[in-house]
């Protein structure tokens, strides 16, 4: 019984350890603000803002990578000029994440990439809900293995087959 | 445990196998279960349709697709190929809807012109790719889109 | 010979588990960190490296079953049919839980947590065939040999479920895209291909290592019942001959 307890103690520390280096990965990225956010914040700076592309509003080439629009939330709007690669899924009415600089004086957001609204959160839970059913299951079937074997050893019903 | 639970447990499980294999033999094997029609099927609908809720799959026309805010919704084509419907869709449409890209959407063939969609799903290509793929050109084997409308 | 080559198996039973534990978590390093997002759906794409080989276990889960059950049939082997049971309880976990991640995957790329796909229908029938597989076992054991006998027809009936799964997407109008990995080629790209690889063969190994615990599991129940039955029937004789 220790033997298995120490097996799976090492198992579950390296899910751990592994579960943490994934956090950490993804915590820079986790961290948006909304329009709103923005328009309140008197600071210069680079941020990631999370909205939706407001409809009629989207203008330029989308092939050629420089296009404006506005980008909302349920109470503010701002002015996004985008520059960079072709944005490959970019239209009106949709989630994104722009990523650069809040010019205050100007009031525009000059973002360089666009990154799609990451579901960490769907991603989380369908790990969580794919491993952790897994290692209960397959923790009690190996318990029960030992605990079965010590019976039979135990209430001395045990022949030495052959 | 009694006898006649352990009874109703068999029937219940022999049931529930039986009960399983029969849809999937009347459902599927019969053809009876269409997931979805395509805009060829919806044009050929007589007006008796009009009240009954339908599913069409299709692909969203290129250049088709036109969003307003008051309120907020859109307006976009599907077409499979041989026929082409107009969609009218009040809200906000899936994250994953494109241009070019397959739809399925649910709603009211209404007046014989315009369909009224309630729900729109958006159907995704069998090819997965880092985007500096997709910038470079790269095109992966995949199974031709109008064919998957109507195999 | 059969009972030779299990037990051979048997011992390398560590090997499998540990396998399957260094495959899991490098798979799940190579999907949640080193691999890159899709052009398309973006991060999500990411649930596919466990939802498409759980979904692959599950179908393997039950052409263990399927096959088990004719080998049953034929030869009456004990074993063999604790095999049969173990993967059934494997197949029925690991198909409710590609159903449970192909419904978080559905959400954010299709938009809907459940609709009435053929593939989709085709797979939950499969869950509705493991669990009357399941619930027959649990209740009809007053004969045992009644049990497995029964069981490993409707297993073999089941098996029409398979190819339906399979073929679903090829075959009929559906949500779910069509196949990645088929004779038109490969349509996932290397970089994303690797986790998908390395997940398959880990859950793969997993489902090998969880069927030797569970049918050892089965194997030993059986052995301590039938050595108390055993012991019950001795002290019944013993008793009945010393009283008067």
């Amino acid at each position: 019984m220790t033997g298995l307890y120490i097996r799976w103690g090492i198992f579950v520390l390296l899910a751990i350890i592994l579960s943490m280096l994934v956090v950490r990965h993804y915590e820079a990225q986790l961290a948006t603000v909304s329009p709103s956010d923005l328009i309140l914040s008197p600071s210069t700076g680079s941020f990631r803002v999370q909205g939706m592309v407001k409809s009629g509003t989207l203008k330029g080439d989308v092939e050629q990578g420089a296009v404006q629009f506005e980008l909302v939330d349920d109470a503010a709007a701002i002015r996004v000029q985008y520059h960079g690669p072709p944005p490959e899924n970019l239209r009106e009415l949709k989630t994104v994440v722009m990523i650069g600089t809040w010019d205050a004086t100007a009031r525009v957001f000059r973002a360089h990439e666009i990154a799609l609204v990451s579901n960490y959160g769907f991603v989380a839970s369908a790990y969580l809900l794919t491993f952790i059913p897994i290692g209960v299951f397959l923790f009690s079937m190996s318990r029960k293995v030992v605990v079965l074997m010590q019976a039979i050893k135990d209430s001395k019903l045990y022949e030495p087959e052959g | 445990m009694g006898t006649t639970y352990k009874k109703t447990g068999i029937v219940v499980s022999i049931l529930l196998v039986a009960g399983a294999l029969g849809y999937l033999a009347l459902g599927n094997f019969g053809d009876n279960l269409v997931y979805f029609v395509t805009p060829s099927e919806v044009r050929a609908f007589t007006p008796d349709h009009s009240r009954k809720k339908v599913r069409v799959g299709g692909m969203v026309v290129k250049g088709s697709v036109h969003t307003h805010s008051e309120p907020v919704g859109l307006t976009f084509e599907l077409t499979d190929g041989a026929a082409t419907i107009p969609v009218v869709f009040r809200g906000i449409p899936p994250d994953l809807f494109k241009e070019g890209q397959g739809a399925v959407v649910e709603g009211y063939w209404k007046d014989g012109k315009t369909f009224y969609a309630t729900m729109i799903m958006a159907k995704h290509s069998e090819d997965y790719m880092p985007i500096e793929l997709k910038r470079a050109g790269v095109q992966l084997p995949k199974k031709d889109f109008m064919r998957t409308l109507s195999p | 010979m059969i009972h030779r080559i299990i037990k051979q198996i048997q011992r390398y039973k560590g090997w499998v588990g540990a396998g399957a534990a260094v495959c899991l978590l490098t798979g799940t390093y190579l999907g949640l960190i080193a691999s890159p997002p899709d052009y398309y759906q973006g991060e999500v794409v990411r649930i596919m490296y466990v939802h498409v080989p759980l979904a692959h276990t599950a179908l393997l889960a039950y052409t263990v079953v399927f096959a088990g059950s004719i080998w049953y049939l034929w030869k009456r082997d004990r074993l063999i049919d604790n095999m049969c049971h173990a993967a059934a309880g494997l197949g029925f976990l690991f198909t409710g839980l590609a159903l449970i991640t192909g419904s978080i995957w559905a959400k954010p790329t299709w938009n809907t947590w459940w609709t009435w796909d053929p593939r989709l229908v085709s797979f939950a029938i499969l869950f509705l065939i493991l669990a009357g597989y399941l619930m027959l076992r649990t209740f009809l054991t007053e004969d045992p040999d009644r049990e497995s006998r029964y069981a490993a027809v409707l297993a073999i009936v089941g098996f029409i479920d398979l190819p339906i799964i399979h073929f679903s997407v090829e075959w009929w109008r559906t949500l779910h895209q069509p196949l990645s990995i088929s004779t038109r080629g490969v349509s996932i790209s290397g970089e994303l291909l690797l986790p998908l690889t390395i997940m398959s063969i880990g859950f793969h190994l997993l489902f090998a290592y969880m069927l030797m615990v569970r049918t050892q599991l089965l194997y030993l129940d059986e052995l301590l019942q039938a050595k108390k039955g055993r012991l019950l029937t001795q002290m019944h004789l013993s008793r009945s001959q010393t009283s008067p």
